[in-house]
């Protein structure tokens, strides 16, 4: 009995694989870009972004797309395709802690965004940002050099903050708001006190365009 | 429409008297000061929480445990008696809290921490008035920053207490073997958990007799869990709840990497060098010493110690009986009291 089970068992693995096969090869194309507008290409973003608790705030931003590829399988199903998309990636954002005057902060930053839809229209997407700036605000701050104490106008400190976003999605065709998405993002800022610090960020928002319809 | 307006006009350059007239007396003011400000101080931003009742323009300035603790951990029941009737200043060190800054490792030691708090105490001045005087208290690490301030400059103060805190974190490995031995032997005898401190023999067996950070950290850890254990055993008593807004004051990521990251900096230098005995002497404004009798955190011959050797005039002792290393925390009202009477008394 466990001999048969042995033999049955791979055998059914590899009739299933072979049966849900593609049976042909997939193809790939390219989309031509080069005749759209800069509008066409633009999509625009704006999202919740904190962590629910501590930080909240607001995230903007613009993708533009620079490569867009399709991929299309043949399955015994029917085709699937695949859109593959290489976007230019810009968000500008605020961020406050309501309890608190200690942490608010503006952030800026712009990267690439690889970004995979599927045949349901739902999103995949990985973003890295290299350039990222943090700027702090404070409230009322004193500087002390030796026995001097000044008032420090517009208190806070810049910090190099670079961003990796992971996120889903889903798009929505031929709508004014063309997607909605849910992002985790890390932001390090450095140097923060002694090192670098990581920040965690959720995300959460709706795309939309200005293409003429 | 213009009539409406000149109908209304009397009554809301009335209202608009009133409420700018209220709103700005200095009496209503700092008889319930609730303020955030920021000491810009050596390439750091600290936050001093400002809560309480400045009318005789007294702070106390509260340093924290730790290092890499926070400052408004200490808002609650005990130090809400003493915000009825002084200021209190709750001051995140660098590299603790929401404390943010650009600075290298050697940024932070405890040399330069010591004069973040004298630099606080200049800008309390220069936003409350060269007639301001503060009261200087440290809890646990604070105990140790305390006295580095104070032997910096002690003339802004007019008091030093000192709360579990100790002037030799390089003595505490050693101070952390005997203790352990001293009250795993008195609680077996007294037939209390009888099996945790069986374990606690076998831990300090096993650590070697000079300091090691892994020992050490080990030591240090089992300290809380021993006085959670005599908290089992209502020795001490179980602690009052604090303030739970204060944890939204925090983001919990920023403090946890604070906290590690200043504490990886400072822990060899404060547990291999740090020893102030021999300087205490030279302490000489009014100080108390307050400690919990059951203190597995910092051992309770440091209280001796720093009592015996402050240089004041003016020193006393003070013991709490059913508390450990936080008896703020442990014997609120008593604590307060005791903090009120030492600032009443020194206040003039």
């Amino acid at each position: 009995m466990v001999l048969k089970l042995r033999v049955l068992i791979p055998s059914m693995l590899l009739l299933w694989t072979f049966g849900t096969a593609q049976d042909l090869e997939p193809t790939r194309s390219t989309a031509d870009l080069s005749n759209s507008t800069f509008l066409e290409r633009t999509e625009f973003k704006v999202a919740y972004s904190g962590n629910i608790f501590w930080n909240n705030g607001l995230n903007f931003g613009a993708e533009y797309l620079l490569v867009e590829n399709k991929k299309v399988k043949n399955r015994k199903r029917g085709q699937r395709t695949n859109t593959h998309e290489f976007l230019l990636n810009g968000t500008l954002g605020v961020t406050t802690n309501f309890s608190n005057q200690t942490d608010t902060g503006i952030f800026t930053n712009y990267g690439m965004m690889w970004r995979r839809t599927n045949k349901k229209n739902k999103q995949f997407s990985i973003a890295f940002n290299p350039l990222g700036y943090y700027r702090s605000f404070l409230p009322e701050t004193y500087e002390v050099i030796g026995d001097n104490v000044e008032k420090v106008f517009l208190p806070g400190r810049g910090y190099y903050a670079p961003s990796v976003t992971v996120g889903i999605g889903k798009q929505r065709k031929g709508k004014k708001i063309t997607g909605r998405y849910f992002n985790i993002n890390l932001m390090l800022r450095t140097p923060y006190n002694a090192g670098t610090l990581p920040a965690i960020h959720l995300q959460y928002g709706y795309r939309f365009n200005f293409k003429k319809k | 429409m213009h009539k409406k307006i000149y109908k209304f006009s009397k009554q809301i350059l009335v209202i608009l008297v009133l409420t700018t007239a209220f709103s700005c007396t200095k009496e209503e003011n700092t008889s319930n000061l609730s303020e955030t400000i920021f000491v810009r101080h050596k390439d750091a931003d600290m936050p001093a929480y400002i809560h309480g009742n400045a009318t005789d323009n007294i702070f106390l300035i509260m340093l924290h445990g730790g290092p890499g603790g926070i400052g408004l951990s200490y808002r609650g029941p005990a130090f809400d008696v003493i915000e009825n009737e002084f200021a209190v200043v709750y001051f995140d060190q660098r590299g603790s809290g929401m404390a943010q800054g650009s600075y290298s490792e050697e940024g932070i030691t405890i040399d330069i921490m010591a004069e973040d708090v004298l630099a606080l105490v200049q800008v309390l001045k220069k936003k409350y008035g060269d007639d301001a005087r503060f009261f200087l208290m440290g809890h646990s690490w604070g105990g140790t920053l305390g006295p580095a301030a104070l032997l910096k400059d002690q003339s802004d103060f007019l008091g030093w207490i000192n709360v579990d805190g100790s002037h030799n974190t390089k003595g505490l490995y050693a101070a952390y073997i005997s203790n352990f031995r001293r009250v795993a032997a008195e609680q077996i005898e007294l037939e209390n958990e009888v099996s945790y401190w069986n374990m606690v023999f076998e831990i300090i067996n096993s650590v070697g007799t000079q300091y090691s950070k892994q020992d050490m950290y080990a030591l240090n850890s089992e300290a809380f869990e021993a006085e959670y254990t005599l908290e089992q055993t209502d020795i001490i008593n179980a602690n009052v709840e604090s303030d739970y807004n204060t944890i939204l004051n925090y983001n919990l990521l920023t403090l946890f990497w604070n906290m590690l990251n200043t504490q990886s900096i400072l822990d060899d230098d404060l547990f291999e060098t740090i020893d102030f005995t021999n300087r205490l002497s030279e302490i000489t404004i009014p100080s108390t010493v307050m400690w919990g009798s059951h203190d597995m955190v910092v051992p309770i011959n440091f209280a001796e110690e720093a009592f015996d050797n402050l240089g004041s005039s003016d020193k006393s002792l003070l013991f709490f009986q059913k508390s450990g290393h936080s008896p703020m925390f442990s014997e609120p009202d008593l604590f307060a009291t005791k903090v009120l009477e030492f600032m009443n008394e020194h206040k003039e």
